[in-house]
């Protein structure tokens, strides 16, 4: 008879288990933050046991399995029960099982799911409370008895129905810990919950998976700083962008002012898809399949009215802000004079900055004709004179983030960002906007931009992100 | 650290496909540097630029940079010498004034140096007007225009290449400082190589009322560095009297050709000024310029685009949560089931419920206004004998009631081709919970549909609603 394998130095491992169908592959999915599992509503999508195990510097801190479905759970039963063996050999049988069927494709998929288990692994069975219960699960609940492993239940609700009062009762039977949970949104704190309770399955395993939601919480920080960096580098990016283009006639033609300025354009519309791409990434959203049409600058120009009110700022938000930062401007020069001017130079700045925002509501930036060099002359666009470009921009990418770092790891499902009028209101308050443009101000004067600079705009994202998700 | 350094991390930045396993193992099997992070970044970027084609970005520039700077430097020494030879060229009318070769030496290299000190103050601002003054700028960029090979193949590699504008800056203050410093060299060249062949004649002369008090007491002033070692190397007071010398109607005096040989000694005074002066503070301002381009190297180390990502990738734990293999992709093929029906017969031979008990199933029936004199339960909590058992009383036409949420598991499968064996025909239908008065899904009932299509077996037919029928037919058509 072969040997228990498990030793007191093994990590923690969990096999998902349950029927087919039920939102195995979904649970771990969403736990391991894993968006290439194979989901769908077809019975029987996962073949082979897979693992997922949670490695900090390589080593594992505990494991997870996810595992095809119970085909012939009464089969399996009935050869187990044919050995009247004492609770404590029980285990054994179940091994004789394995080493029996190994081969047999008929219990492929029990002897898949059995297999984490008789190496040492905790189980989590998996229900869908949405649907009635009924006896034919007994015999699956039965068999996991006879394995001898700590076990829990999860309960999924994949559809509307609710039927979790009979599943905590039918359950309460077999298993000492019993919870819901929704693999399609789940945030932080409830994925350390679970992790909380995968804990109490067994003593010896307690300090390994409570260490490991300290990981998590420091995995999720650096998504967040990431993503926080990734925005910030897409506004200095784009509000610094200079674009220029050749010519050689006496004078540019409006057609080479209109192709430099679309080049301009597709190089802002790069910036933003490639750092969407980026935050999907660092979110571990790689496979992501979005409606392309809801969140491009093709569909939703950058510059109209529509996408101010819905990311930038109006154009009596950007009137005020425009002031109040012209206004120190002023400050400054009332300080050269010692205070004489105090007011006419604070109105004074104030006047010419918020004339400048109205104006700069809708055009890009100013194309200019560049100096002589071998004879040859460029037209030059850039840095983006526009105020509301960087809000908007910001609006969108942060908007993005939110999206994608509140999206469950379990969808499959072509992602539509609905953009929602309410959302600015979210994100972006006075101070807040008072800040951003002193940053923007500075990205726009086109000088270099220290770096530190830089690092104080990530912060200032980073706690916008906090905010939100 | 030097620009090679810098180029060869840019490169590796550039083209990088590590993991950030590799770079994560790099970072704690080099412990040491975690201190130091650009010494960590030079030290990956040394390993991984091997992976990369050559010549390398640094090679090609460093190869470029120094044939300009040799051609530059030779070019400035020549020039050295040439005005070297030039200012103490004696005539044959007037003595040597040595007040020329004296600014050449002194206050020329005063003044450059403390530009260039401002400009290595200015540097770390991109746009510095200062750094444009320097010569070695401009004359690179008359190079860079000559020999288009070279530049077209520099272009081709470099149009990307932004080099972080401190760098640049600290680069053409470095080099002002060589060419400053061959020129220097050829003042030497020029000024050991006359006294050695040539019997100068040495005076001063001003048009500015100079007492030779005054200019005697400036010129021990300059030599503040070394007139207490080499008191001989300063002119003395009779030696400044002797050698002054007026322009105007007056020819050499017959005191100062008697003088003559003392006249030579100024030679001595020039050769320490022009050691301090033109070479060794120059040389100081070499070495503070290639400390100020290293620290500069420093800074846009962590400047290049991805170092960050890289440092932190080394530094910081590696975390990783995802499977470690690639899962097949798995498709669903959609199949029409033809063996269909819409409608219940008004009666069958029996009814099974798989996992449905008995009493449940009479209810059904009379809710679908079926008749069927029998009802059993199959699968559910039955054991395997009760379902032999079942399957002993079959025959004929069966009604085949299975919950449509749950999936046909492969134990109902194996019921199902027992119950063939007695069967003449069975009818599948997949209902709804009571909550939905048995009313399934469409959804549910595809998967019935794809699960038995692989049995393929004409005596199997499926119940499909009457609106799923339609929808099959208009597809048909
Ligand atoms: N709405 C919703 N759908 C869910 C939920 N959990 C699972 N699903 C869906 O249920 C279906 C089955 O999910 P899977 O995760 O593939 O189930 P499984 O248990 O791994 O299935 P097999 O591998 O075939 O045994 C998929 O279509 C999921 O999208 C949920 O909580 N809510
Ligand atoms: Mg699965």
């Amino acid at each position: 008879m072969p040997e228990h394998k498990e030793s007191a130095f093994d990590h923690p491992k969990f096999a998902v288990v349950g029927h087919p169908n039920k939102g195995k592959s979904s649970i771990v999915s969403s736990l391991a933050l894993d968006d290439s599992v194979q989901i769908s509503d077809t019975p029987g999508t996962t073949t082979k046991k897979r693992s997922f195990p949670l490695t900090v510097d390589g080593k594992i801190i505990y494991e997870l399995f996810d595992t095809p479905g119970f085909q012939r759970a009464r089969k399996v039963l009935a050869w187990l029960e044919g050995h009247d063996v004492s609770a404590d050999k029980k285990y054994e049988v179940v091994q004789e099982f394995i080493h029996t069927f190994k081969n047999d494709p008929k219990f492929n998929d029990e002897i898949e799911l059995l297999e984490p288990i008789m190496e040492g692994a905790g189980i989590i069975y998996v229900v869908d409370a949405s649907k009635p219960y009924g006896e034919e699960y007994e015999a699956e609940m039965e068999i996991l008895r006879w394995t001898g492993q700590p076990s829990m239940a999860l309960i999924n609700h994949i559809d509307e129905g609710d039927y979790t009062a009979e599943w905590k009762r039918a359950l309460g039977h077999y298993f000492k810990i019993v919870r819901t949970y929704d693999p399609m949104n789940i945030s932080l704190a409830q994925h350390i919950s679970i992790l909380e309770s995968m804990a109490q399955l067994k003593e010896e395993w307690t300090d390994s998976v409570k260490s490991s939601i300290l990981f998590f919480e420091q995995y999720y920080e650096e998504m967040f700083q990431e993503s926080a960096a990734a925005i910030a580098k897409a506004v200095f990016d784009s509000v610094s962008l200079i674009d220029t283009l050749a010519f050689t006639s006496e004078k540019a033609s409006d057609v080479e002012k209109k192709r430099l300025e679309e080049n301009y354009k597709n190089r802002l519309r790069m910036i933003e898809s490639s750092t969407q791409k980026q935050i999907e990434i660092i979110w571990h959203h790689e496979n992501l399949e979005k409606d392309k049409t809801q969140l491009a600058f093709e569909e939703l120009d950058l510059f109209s009215e529509e996408s101010a009110s819905l990311f930038g700022l109006t154009r009596k938000e950007l009137l005020i802000t425009a002031a109040t930062s012209g206004a120190i401007t002023g400050a400054g020069i009332d300080l050269m004079f010692a205070g004489h001017t105090l007011f006419i130079g604070g109105a004074l700045g104030a006047v010419v900055g918020g004339v400048g925002a109205y104006f700069a509501f809708n055009e890009l930036s100013e194309i200019k004709v560049l100096g002589q060099t071998l004879g040859k002359r460029y037209l030059e666009i850039g840095p983006m004179a526009n105020r509301n470009f960087p809000y908007i921009l910001l609006g969108r990418l942060i908007y993005h983030t939110e999206q994608i770092a509140k999206r469950s790891h379990a969808k499959r499902s072509v992602a539509e960002f609905e953009m929602d009028s309410k959302f600015k209101e979210k994100w972006l308050d006075d101070a807040l906007r008072k800040s951003l443009e002193s940053y923007h101000k500075k990205f726009r004067s086109g000088k270099a931009i220290d770096e530190k600079v830089l690092l104080a705009y990530e912060a200032l994202i980073n706690t916008v992100l906090h905010k939100l998700i | 650290m030097n620009l090679a350094s810098y180029l060869d991390l840019y490169e590796v930045l550039e083209s990088d496909n590590s993991t950030r396993n590799e770079r994560r193992t790099f970072g704690l099997s080099h412990p040491e540097l975690k201190e130091d992070p650009v010494e960590q970044l030079s030290a990956w970027a040394n390993r991984e630029k091997l992976k990369l084609k050559r010549p390398l970005l640094s090679e090609t520039l460093s190869s470029y940079l120094y044939w300009v700077t040799l051609i530059l430097s030779f070019l400035t020494f020549v020039l050295g010498v040439v005005s070297g030879i030039g200012l103490l060229s004696y005539n044959g009318h007037e003595p040597v004034n040595v007040i020329y070769f004296i600014a050449m030496v002194v206050f020329v290299p005063l003044v450059t140096m403390s530009l260039a000190l401002l400009s290595m103050f200015r540097a770390s601002r991109s746009q510095s007007m200062l750094i444009h003054l320097s010569p070695a700028f401009w004359m690179e960029r008359i190079v860079a225009l000559l020999p288009n090979k070279v530049k077209d193949q520099l272009k081709g590699r470099f149009s990307e290449l932004k080099i972080n504008p401190l760098i640049l800056n600290w680069l053409v203050i470095k080099r002002s400082q060589i060419l400053a410093l061959a020129f220097s060299f050829g003042l030497l060249l020029a000024l050991l190589a006359m006294v050695a062949t040539r019997d100068i004649a040495f005076a001063w002369s001003t048009t500015l009322s100079v007492t030779p008090e005054a200019f005697h007491h400036l010129l021990e002033t300059l030599s503040f560095a070394w007139r207490d070692f080499f008191p001989w190397a300063v002119p003395s007071v009779e030696l400044v009297e002797q050698s002054q010398y007026y322009r105007l109607g007056e020819k050499l005096g017959d005191t100062m050709i008697s003088h003559a040989a003392l006249l030579g000694e100024w030679w001595k005074f020039l050769l320490f000024a022009t050691l301090f002066y033109a070479v060794i503070l120059r040389f100081v301002m070499y070495i503070i310029s290639t400390i100020g381009l290293k620290k500069a190297i420093e800074r846009s180390f962590m400047t290049l685009e991805g170092s960050k990502k890289l440092l932190s990738d080394m530094n910081e734990v590696n975390i990783s949560t995802h499977a470690s293999t690639i899962e097949n992709n798995f498709s669903s093929k959609t199949v029409a089931y033809t063996q269909v029906i819409d409608r219940f017969d008004q009666s069958y031979d029996m009814a099974l419920g798989w996992a449905i008990d008995p009493d449940k199933l009479k209810l059904i029936n009379e809710r679908m206004q079926v008749i069927a004199p029998n009802c059993y339960e199959a699968g559910g909590a039955n054991s395997l004998e009760e379902d032999s058992e079942v399957i002993s009383k079959c025959h004929g036409e069966i009604l085949f009631y299975v919950k449509a949420w749950e999936p046909p598991t492969m134990d109902f499968m194996d019921f199902l081709e027992s119950l063939l064996e007695k069967a003449d025909k069975v009818i599948v239908a997949p209902i709804g919970t009571e909550q939905q008065a048995y009313v399934s899904k469409e959804r549910d009932v595809n998967v019935w549909a794809r699960k038995l299509f692989t049995l393929n077996n004409e005596k199997v037919w499926l119940k499909i609603s009457s609106a799923q029928a339609l929808k099959g037919e208009a597809e048909n058509a």
